[in-house]
């Protein structure tokens, strides 16, 4: 009846990456990021694409499904690719109409589409290999010292979880909203820009006074189970690092050292 | 209680206190001391709260409780009736300090819900379920939202998954504790709900309405549920609703208006005031209503009866003298064989009846339409499955069938909302998915109510909302204003609503102004998703009786609905949907003769042709064929005296 919309994709297969700890998965996926940006040379590039070849087989998403996932970017790469060829100076090779294509552009350009992949890849694994709910615990207890500088990580991770759940409803909202105003002759397909925004009011206030009044429905509901934020609450889901989240730490470092030492 | 709570944190320096201290030695499960027989006491409990107008001054003050003393007993089960605006779900609030008096006081297993230091002890034993299913869900995954409550409440981890087992357990949802809410029915939704309350291991249960927005599967379910906790776990059950049935097992109904408590007492000395129930725009259970008819028009019935079955059997003992009914009593029918016999006023005879002032009738057909939710995908759904119907302008057609037999698919075909997969639409026999064909023009014909469509409303004033049809027709500022006022009359609205913000109407004007809106488009057929749904009974009666004044104006009424009275009360015709195909299509009487038929797909028939089938099926004189209330009350009075 439904799209089953979640975030990020996430993949449900069983493998040992999805088991980590999300924890786990965000620190590692951090230190991919660090690594693939103090990557200088060839070997540096080989050992992270090795890491995240080794990580992605481990995961058990298939390559293509991942492939997919980069067509969103494809516009981006094209365009940083484009003016990395074009705008770094260096020993021209070609030349038309005054715009010179170098080599040293196109060795840039390379390397900055093979970073940009990597990453891609990399990051895109986290939410594929993590469901919404776990990244959020992963969030909330990973970053939980940060709530000594002020930072409210309970609510933002509470916000998360509430965005998470009521995304699809207001999705679906949205569309009954739209059918009940096209049923009242509404027409959000003709006219100029101006036109089509001004059509949109008759979606837009419907939806904000739902959103509203589920908002407020949440948070009587969230009182009377006795929610008062986050002190003082207990865990039915604590995270627990397990040998296998050092294993793979263990792992993400040496993969860190790697490219700092090629 | 809550042993893992810092007291001292949530409860501030008021710990100290020594009175403080004597309520929270007492554990809210003791069942010593005399405070315990009354789990729920309140006294001259008044609730106020201001109007306050658009530059925040205070226009009035509101008394939504109104001076309420109540004791509910530890181990009721209280149904609360009243209309819309009755104050129940204010009082409700109450209960559990989401709200606090005004003047007055509510005691909760003995402690003063209004005193801050008993907040958590009193919400956490008093446990609240709302209306919407939706709205009250935390998390992405069942078993997460029911371990939310103890978590707040500081539980340790071991103990949090027993709870959460053993409450999904008690709402028989265990096999759902993995699953995300949105794959639940709104019955399943509720009883996850119902479980995140248990899992804190309340005292006593307050269902705001919680079967509003079901289905009958659905509240049949969520009702089950609150019996068997109230009498395996022995529950304290306060249950808010509109639907009389649901209260006739309850051990006390209490009934308020305008904030009042009006009357108090067992389901069978309430439902014996039949008149000041209906003086206070109540209604009565099915059973009740027939029996109170029957017994002011002369039959020796008692009063107070509440089931059907108490009702059959009243009647079989007071039935008329053996050999006066074996002439009046018909022939002992099969339904299948009386089917064919008898065809009283078929689809074509009523249909043409009330549309013979209309020289031309236009005409919708639907021929063999299949439709599939995302083709192609692993998550496609057959919607609709070879469907042919054809509706007329001037008829009522009644939809009924089951949540998902594809009811909602096939209305939004009817103004092209949708695109059949396969198969045709046609309206006066034009294709309406032909080239150029003009579907916007085509929405002014064939009028779709959605269902709740107040959800849509968007206008600062209700008259500029009900204009925004006949705009986008692009008519004339005049004529405009004419048709917008004349559907806003049709349905009750008279010039005094026109300035008034859509927002601040009552829920059921709300309704009425939506209802208008798609009507002052001057619709030939009108198309209602549950139209009734979540109006009390006085909102629905009037509903109701719009929809048969617009069909005597000469308008095609489609009615999709849950509810099989107002269907064999309204309909001229019944269209059957299952698994998205069209199972029966006949007259409301045909329809319900198929008893066997219906119920093999979940469908019940209404309850006073149920009765009178009893009656029947026990060789009183009774006609099995009745299908409203009018019908019963006539032919039993006829066969009895």
């Amino acid at each position: 009846m439904f799209k089953d919309l979640t975030l990020g994709q996430y993949y449900p297969v069983d493998s040992p990456i999805h088991r980590l700890d999300p924890r786990s998965k965000l620190l590692i996926t951090l230190i991919h990021i660090i690594a693939l940006f103090s990557a200088r040379d060839f070997l540096a590039f080989a050992v992270s694409a090795g890491f995240l070849a080794l990580w992605i087989a481990l995961s058990k998403v298939p390559v293509s499904y991942m492939v997919r996932g980069l067509k969103p970017i494809i516009f981006l790469l094209g365009i940083s690719v484009f003016f990395n060829i074009f705008w770094t100076k260096g020993e021209v090779i070609w030349q038309i109409w005054g715009i010179a294509v170098t080599k040293e552009g196109l060795i840039q350009a390379a390397w900055m589409a093979l970073r940009l992949v990597l990453l891609i890849f990399g990051t895109s694994l986290l939410t594929y290999t993590t469901s919404p709910t776990e990244l959020t615990a992963g969030l909330e207890q990973g970053l939980h010292f940060l709530n000594y500088i002020k930072v409210p990580v309970h609510e933002i991770a509470m916000m998360m979880t509430i965005a998470l759940r009521f995304l699809p409803i207001l999705t679906q909202e949205t569309n009954k909203i739209m059918m009940a105003q096209m049923a009242r002759g509404a027409d959000f397909e003709s006219g100029g820009v101006v036109r089509r925004a001004k059509a949109m009011v008759p979606i837009l206030v419907p939806l904000f006074v739902s959103a509203f009044r589920r908002a407020n429905d949440l948070a009587m509901a969230m009182e009377a189970r006795c929610y008062h934020g986050g002190s003082g609450r207990t865990r039915m889901k604590p995270l627990k690092f397990s040998s296998a989240d050092w294993i793979a730490l263990g792992g993400a470092a040496l993969y860190l050292a790697a490219v700092f030492i090629v | 209680m809550l042993p893992n709570i810092d007291r001292k944190a949530f409860f501030g320096y008021h710990y100290s206190k020594c009175a403080a201290r004597i309520y929270l030695d007492c554990p809210i499960s003791g069942r010593k001391g005399k405070v315990m027989q009354d789990i729920i006491r309140t006294e001259h409990l008044v609730y106020e709260y201001a109007v306050r107008n658009d530059e925040d001054v205070v226009e009035s003050i509101n008394r939504a409780v109104d001076d309420v003393s109540l004791n509910i007993r530890e181990g009721d089960f209280v149904a609360i009736l009243g209309r819309n605006g009755s104050g129940k779900s204010t009082f409700a609030k109450q209960l559990n300090a989401l709200l606090y008096p005004t003047g007055g006081t509510v005691w909760l297993c003995g402690k003063d819900t209004a005193d801050e230091e008993n907040l958590w002890t009193v919400r956490s034993s008093a446990g609240m379920v709302f209306q919407n299913p939706d709205n009250q869900i935390v998390a992405s995954i069942v078993e997460d939202d029911v371990g939310f409550g103890p978590e707040n409440l500081g539980i340790p981890t071991e103990e949090i998954w027993k709870r959460v087992e053993n409450a999904l357990n008690a709402v028989g949802m265990t096999a759902y504790a993995e699953t995300s809410p949105l794959r639940l029915s709104g019955g399943q939704k509720q009883r996850v709900a119902i479980a995140g309350i248990l899992a804190m291991q309340p005292k006593c249960l307050i269902l705001d309405e919680p079967t509003a927005m079901l289905d009958p599967e659905g509240r049949r379910e969520v009702l089950k549920a609150m019996h068997e906790l109230n009498e395996a776990a022995g529950i304290t059950v306060l249950l808010i609703t509109h639907y009389m049935e649901e209260t006739v097992d309850a051990d006390r109904i209490v009934v308020m208006q305008n904030g009042r408590v009006r009357m108090d007492g067992t389901p069978h000395e309430i439902f014996s005031r039949t008149d000041e129930i209906h003086a206070m725009g109540l209604s009565l259970p099915q059973a009740t209503e027939l029996a109170d008819r029957l017994r002011t028009a002369g039959l020796p019935l008692p009063q107070g009866i509440l089931s059907e079955e108490e009702l059959v059997c009243e009647l079989i003992r007071i039935r008329p003298g053996q050999e006066t009914a074996a002439e009046t009593a018909k022939p002992a029918q099969t339904p299948e064989t009386a089917g064919r016999t008898a065809a009283p006023a078929g689809p074509e005879a009523s249909a043409e009846a009330s549309a013979s002032a209309h020289e031309h009738r236009s005409e919708l057909a639907l021929s063999h339409v299949f439709y599939e939710y995302e083709p192609g995908t692993p998550m496609a759904a057959t919607g609709l499955d070879d469907v042919s119907l054809t509706i007329r302008q001037g008829e009522f057609l009644g939809i009924i069938g089951r949540t998902g037999s594809g009811k909602s698919t096939l209305i939004q075909h009817l103004n092209g909302l949708l695109k059949p997969s396969r198969g045709t639409v046609s309206w006066n026999g034009e294709d309406i998915f032909g080239e150029k064909y003009d579907r916007r023009a085509l929405r002014g014909k064939v009028g779709l109510v959605f269902q709740y469509p107040e959800h849509q409303l968007f206008e600062e004033t209700v008259l500029k909302d009900v204009s925004f049809g006949p705009k986008n027709q692009g008519l004339p500022e005049e004529e405009i204003r004419a048709r917008a006022r004349h559907a806003m009359e049709a349905v009750g609205l008279s010039e005094e609503y026109d300035e008034r913000s859509p927002f601040d109407l009552s829920g059921g004007e709300k309704r009425r102004a939506a209802l208008a809106g798609v009507l002052a488009m001057q619709p030939e057929i009108l198309v209602l998703d549950e139209p009734t749904a979540g109006l009390d009974p006085a909102g629905r009666s009037r509903l109701l009786q719009t929809l048969l004044k617009l069909k005597n104006e000469g308008i095609g009424i489609v009615f999709v609905s849950h509810s099989m009275e107002d269907v064999a009360a309204t309909a001229d015709r019944i269209v059957v949907m299952h698994d998205g195909r069209v199972e029966m299509d006949a007259s409301p009487r045909e329809i319900f003769r198929r008893e066997k038929d219906l119920d093999a797909i979940g469908l019940a028939i209404p309850a006073v042709t149920r009765m009178a089938r009893r009656l029947a099926a026990e060789g009183c004189p009774a006609d099995p064929d009745v299908l409203s209330m009018d019908e019963a009350v006539q032919n039993i009075l006829t066969a009895w005296k």
